[in-house]
């Protein structure tokens, strides 16, 4: 191989290294998994993991929402993809809502993974019967705040959506 | 006359008259690069120390300035020639692989201060503090590049032996809840409190160690220029 070769291949080196170590910097991998995923987020081809996404529908429409986060967790590691977020918060919903009263833990993590999703999301589940993050978010805050109608008995007949 | 013409010597006296090959394109373009580059990725790891889940921290804007001294320092006293880099009459490519050698140089240098600076609190300034002192006084010394690395591997060594051995002794690596830690440690977990210094995993230690290694075995590759002859 020539100098000449050499140079050419020693740029080629720092800059691809000095790319990679200020994108390490930056994205704060934790594992090398980590650096996987964040690496794919970086270039564009960053997917949720279908299997692990339809494990977590199939527990959230058994009311096992802890499992179903779980599922959508692994799914989307990056929490990037606004359908699993959706379904991250509806869980929240749900294994918060009371009758009586709400978990209030609950709805606040509901809130703060509705953050994560842009507020024009409509989700195509015939099956929801809240379908846009924002009768999502409208409900988990309500569900957060105490009025005076939440002394109505005739809340004890609502359900829960 | 025949003695004269017997003596061996002048064989010798041929051989120091031939020219010093430096290193060869291949470690001044690939082997020192990459070997600093390491230092560059490495300076700034920690492990966490629940999980060793890594942690990158980003260089307080000091190191940058130790970096840049440190890089002042290597100029005067020859270490390296910036006209055996960098010059005009080079080729625009040698000058931008050259370029890139030296720019490696530096972001390894920031991020070995980043290893051995600690993160926080008083031990960041007391150390910080030792780093300019001695920084500031060899600016004004006379070096050779043999004094001067020799100088610097005792510097960034004693600086190790303060981080990672003794302020990182100073720390507990349990992980718990504040009381049980109280229990186990209560001198360990004062220090801890009383010093600032965040709790890393064990092998945090082992790769600092290692990137300082790599950085004097790259300070001793470097040549003083890069043109051959």
């Amino acid at each position: 191989m020539k100098e000449k070769h050499f140079q050419i291949l020693g740029i080629a080196v720092v800059a691809v290294g000095l790319t990679f170590i200020a994108f390490l910097y930056w994205s704060q991998p934790r594992t090398l998994a980590e650096v996987a995923t964040k690496g794919s987020v970086a270039i564009g081809t960053y997917e949720v993991n279908k299997t692990e996404f339809d494990a977590g529908l199939a527990a959230f429409r058994q009311d096992q929402f802890v499992a179903a986060r779980s599922a959508f967790e692994r799914a989307d590691p990056e929490k990037r993809d606004a359908a699993t977020q959706f379904y991250t918060a509806y869980s929240y919903y749900r294994q918060g809502w009371g009758r009586v009263s709400n978990d209030d833990a609950l709805f606040k993590s509901g809130l703060e993974t509705m953050g994560r999703i842009d507020p024009n999301f409509r989700s195509v589940d015939a099956n929801l019967q809240m379908k846009t993050a924002a009768e999502l978010k409208f409900e988990l805050e309500e569900g957060l705040k105490l009025t005076a109608s939440d002394f109505n008995p005739l809340k004890l007949t609502k359900e829960r959506k | 006359m025949d003695e004269a013409l017997e003596k061996p010597e002048i064989v010798t006296d041929i051989a120091l008259v031939e020219p010093r090959v430096g290193p060869s394109a291949s470690v001044i373009y690939l082997v020192l690069p990459a070997i600093l580059l390491a230092v560059t990725l490495l300076g700034g790891l920690r492990l966490g120390v629940a999980d060793n889940a890594f942690i990158f921290l980003k260089p307080a804007l000091t190191c940058l300035v130790f970096a840049a001294v440190t890089m002042v320092l290597f100029v005067r006293s020859g270490m390296v020639a910036v006209d055996g880099w960098l010059a005009s009459e080079n080729s625009g490519l040698r000058n931008a692989a050259n370029a890139a050698v030296l720019l490696t140089l530096f972001t390894a240098l920031v991020q070995l201060y980043n290893s051995l600076l600690p993160e926080q609190g008083l031990p960041f300034w007391i150390v910080g503090f030792c780093f300019f002192w001695t920084l500031w006084n060899n600016l004004f010394a006379e070096f050779d590049p043999k004094r001067l690395l020799r100088s610097m591997a005792a510097l960034f060594a004693m600086a190790f032996a303060v981080r990672w051995l003794f302020l990182a002794n100073l720390t507990p690596e349990t992980s718990g809840s504040w009381i049980e830690r109280i229990l186990q440690n209560p001198t360990q977990e004062a220090f801890t409190w009383l010093l600032d210094i965040p709790r890393y995993s064990a092998g945090t230690g082992y790769i600092q160690f290692f990137t300082l290694a790599l950085f004097l075995l790259g300070l001793y590759l470097l040549p003083r220029s890069a043109s051959r002859d």
